[in-house]
């Protein structure tokens, strides 16, 4: 049987349950027989309840509840941006429609162009030159319609022509 | 080996650059200077429209041409005769006009999606106007202010190559 010094070495031990069995029958069945032990184990098992409740009320409690909060607000962030990285790959990363973007563009061109194909442009500019002009004698006036792009070429005659030519349309039968 | 997506990116705006720049070419010199060299006959057509204020109308037929009406400030414009001929280059086109008048019309040339028409205006036999004008195929100029029965002649000269 051991003696009562290496009882009270293994005491500790045998208190926070790490002996073997066979070790800590031996130990128990020691402390049933001697007093003196037993009022060792009694003094240690007071001070390791005394040393828990110590840490107990000393130790704040942690909050982790914003910390939890943030790590999940971190994993939602990084799903969301895989997520709009996927679909960015899916987008424009698949061969399939690698010729979409381009494709979409050419097409709005010859929308956009329709017009000035098969009108030649003229609806956007239908101002006409005017390279040479004789009117025999008669005024002209030269008009450019900004709205329309109009050209008018206006012929009249002043008042004193007028008269005279009045005069020969009765005499020729001709009018301006 | 696989080509990293910089790489690919790069291929594709180089490859949609090549696309647009035949589409501007083909675009250009086809329908324009293509057209140029293969224009026959142009087709000219004259509106002759009397103006007056004896009224508040406009000819229902005349409003694709409202807006270019108005400049000259009558109060009535009413379609009196449309004709429409096709004509060959350096030939001419002649068009009778209301009250003893007829137009002659002669394309002279076609350059710079610009056609060249010479327009003569006669009253019987005399002259009443020689012009050239440069027009855009397809487009139309104005000639007026001869008088008859109370207003004045507009005559709509529009000209597309064919």
């Amino acid at each position: 049987m051991k003696d009562c010094e290496e009882i009270r070495e293994g005491l500790g031990a045998w208190l926070d349950g790490e002996l073997s069995r066979g070790d800590a029958d031996v130990i128990r069945v020691h402390l049933e027989h001697c007093a003196a032990c037993d009022q060792q184990r009694r003094q240690m098992a007071r001070l390791d309840e005394s040393l828990k409740s110590l840490v107990a009320s000393n130790v704040q409690p942690v909050e982790f509840e914003s910390f939890w909060r943030g790590v999940q607000e971190r994993i939602a962030k990084g799903r969301r941006y895989e997520e709009a990285r996927q679909w960015l790959h899916f987008a424009f990363a698949r061969p399939g429609l690698a010729w979409a973007v381009p494709a979409v563009i050419l097409i709005l061109i010859g929308v956009l162009s329709f017009d000035w194909f098969w009108k030649g442009g003229t609806r956007r500019n239908n101002f006409s030159t005017v390279e040479s002009i004789d009117p025999h004698g008669r005024n002209v006036a030269l008009l450019r319609e900004d709205e329309t792009k109009t050209t008018v070429i206006w012929l009249y005659q002043n008042q004193e022509d007028e008269n005279e030519s009045s005069g020969e349309n009765v005499e020729t039968g001709h009018s301006f | 080996m696989k080509m990293s997506l910089p790489g690919r990116t790069l291929k594709r705006v180089i490859l949609f650059s090549v696309l647009v720049y035949l589409f501007l070419v083909v675009g250009y010199y086809d329908p324009l200077y293509g057209a140029e060299s293969r224009a026959q006959t142009v087709r000219v057509r004259i509106g002759t429209i009397l103006a007056s204020n004896q009224s508040d109308e406009i000819d229902p037929k005349l409003n694709t041409m409202r807006n270019q009406l108005k400049v000259m400030m009558y109060r009535s414009y009413r379609l009196l005769k449309e004709e429409t001929q096709n004509v060959s280059w350096q030939g001419n086109a002649a068009f009778d006009i209301p009250g003893g008048r007829s137009l002659v019309v002669t394309p002279e040339e076609f350059r710079g999606r610009q056609l060249a028409l010479k327009v003569r205006l006669q009253h019987g036999d005399k002259p009443v106007v020689d012009t050239t004008v440069r027009l855009n195929s397809g487009g139309n100029f104005l000639l007026g202010g001869p008088q008859h029965e109370g207003g004045v002649l507009v005559l709509s000269i529009s000209a597309t190559a064919q």
